[in-house]
């Protein structure tokens, strides 16, 4: 999707907009809904302990309801919203990495990674 | 309820003992005389595999491989009628790489610098003035490498192979077949450069004894009593090939959180598409010499290690997986899976560049493997069993 246009620009509630239920995972949006898996990576390893944190905080918990409700449609048939909350949860996997196995080696683990990155799509 | 504790005994040293006992000759992993005569006595006479059909689609799809330990560059591509063919990656005008891309999809490879243009199938098909030549188009197609595909891998030869990839392979030719990745449709790659020999690199994911120590928190868990090194149930041997089979510990404490919900979807997923059963289903098998498969079916991957001089390879990981996504749970699942694996092969790199250094500096002259670093040690001995050989051929 291009949308080179809206640099700059507001993020506006339509673009951050999650299915119902899903509300509380809004203000991660921003941050966290990443289309690629290599920058789903990248931004475990940029993001603040504090950001990561927050996000665990509240999507580890949706995480079962969110596969649940996602399961129930084809991948290729996700409404905007709908990729925006399974990108989420894509994310969630990372971030999962740090706050569950990483804990406070997560700094010195994210220069470990660094030497692994995963290969861009052809 | 009285349940027996769980057991575990690793294969003993005199099962192992066969293959010796003695130290190796640490010369072998830093010495560039040493690494010359691997190029030509085990590089330039082995089947490597370097990649998977599902690279080649379609007629017309190819690949660019470059394999530093032999200089080589090859043009792997898909013919008209399906066929797979591999070409040294080079204009027999005057030399010139042909292919610049690494993939893509066309009928015809032009060179860039005047203008001679192949066929799928390695044939000249144009030059320009080329009645100026004095021979024939017929003597000046692409120059063809042996390639074969065995069990969804593309392998090729840069010798003249004696046996073909699955006679070369003998007993354990038909249990690899029946790995999920014979029936890969697509994959994920990670790779990393490091500082280290290709063996010492390869040698690090063929032994656990180091899993607690270097992994205490990704692997550290799953070495718990009554086998506190995870070390495998048994070893297994194919002639220059081998195999460890991981043991299942009973006594590993399930996994919480999102942990739980990463692994428990993809063991789904896998049971959903008929993956599991496989034979070397829970071996990590070793192909002579520089490929590994992780059979697990939620968690295959393969590692190949290409030496890139003495002192310096490259690793390849890719998880293949068989199909689409068949809903969001895989999807996540997939993702967790990956991302946790390459978290503990990332704790790895740095150790083993640790380990050169201290072997280049030439300071011991043998290196120890114990009875449970036996894969090590086979490797060893297949390899220096090819260069002994390749030696007295030659006059060494
Ligand atoms: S070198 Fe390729 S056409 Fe001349
Ligand atoms: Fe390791």
């Amino acid at each position: 999707m291009h949308n080179w246009w809206r640099v700059g620009a507001t993020v506006t509630a339509d673009e951050t907009s999650l299915p119902d239920g899903f509300e509380a995972l809004e203000r991660f949006v921003a941050t966290w809904a990443i289309a690629d898996l290599a920058e789903r990576d990248a931004m475990r390893g940029s993001s603040t302990p504090d950001q990561r944190k927050a996000f665990y905080s509240v999507a580890s918990g949706l995480l079962e309801p969110a596969l649940d409700y996602l399961d129930g449609k084809p991948l290729t048939a996700l409404s905007d919203p709908e990729q925006r909350l399974m990108n989420l949860m894509l994310s969630l996997a990372h971030v999962a990495l740090a706050q569950e196995v990483q804990h406070e080696d997560e700094a010195h683990h994210a220069h470990f990674r660094s030497f692994l990155p995963f290969t861009p799509k052809a | 309820m009285n349940e027996p504790k769980p057991v575990f005994e690793p294969q003993s040293n005199e099962e192992l003992a066969w293959l010796g006992t003695d130290p190796i000759p640490a010369s072998a992993y830093h010495d560039p005389a040493y690494y010359e005569l691997e190029r030509e006595a085990v590089f330039k006479r082995s089947w490597l595999p370097i990649g998977h059909v599902c690279e080649l689609a379609e007629p017309g799809s190819f690949i660019r491989r470059d394999i530093e330990v032999v200089k080589a560059s090859l043009l792997i591509a898909r013919g008209k009628e399906g066929e797979v063919r591999a070409f040294h990656n080079v204009c027999p005008h005057r030399g010139t790489r042909l292919v610049p891309e690494v993939s893509g999809t066309q009928a015809t490879f032009s060179c860039r610098y005047h203008a001679w243009t192949f066929g799928l199938d390695g044939g000249l098909i144009s030059a320009p003035d080329f009645e100026r030549f004095y021979v024939k188009k017929e003597q000046c197609g692409l120059k063809p490498v042996a390639v074969e595909v065995f069990a969804g891998l593309i392998f090729i030869h840069f010798g003249s192979p004696e046996q073909s990839v699955r006679d070369w392979l003998g007993d354990l030719a038909e249990p690899f077949e029946q790995l999920p990745i014979a029936k890969a449709t697509q994959f994920v790659e990670y790779s990393y450069e490091i500082g280290a020999n290709w063996k010492l690199t390869f040698d690090n994911f063929q032994e656990n004894y180091h899993l607690r120590v270097v992994h205490p928190r990704t692997g550290g868990p799953g070495c718990a009593e009554p086998n506190p090194f995870a070390y495998p149930e048994r070893y297994n041997f194919w002639g220059p090939h081998r195999s460890q089979t991981i043991w299942n510990n009973p006594n590993l404490p399930a996994p919480q959180g999102v942990q739980a919900i990463g692994n428990g979807r993809i063991v789904d997923a896998a049971g959903r598409a008929g993956l599991f059963g496989a034979e070397l289903g829970m071996d990590f098998t070793c192909l002579f010499p520089n490929f590994t498969v992780f059979g697990p079916p939620a968690r295959q991957f393969t590692q190949t290690v290409w030496p890139l001089g003495p002192n310096r390879s490259r690793g390849i990981v890719r998880f293949y997986w068989v199909g689409e996504e068949e809903n969001a749970s895989e999807r996540f699942a997939r993702e967790y899976v990956m991302a946790s694996q390459r978290d503990i092969h990332c704790e790895d790199r740095d150790v083993i560049e640790a380990g050169q250094a201290g072997l280049a500096s030439g300071a011991i002259d043998h290196i120890n493997f114990q009875g449970q670093e036996v894969l090590c040690r086979h490797l060893f001995e297949a390899v220096d069993a090819m260069v002994a050989a390749w030696r007295s051929n030659n006059g060494g």
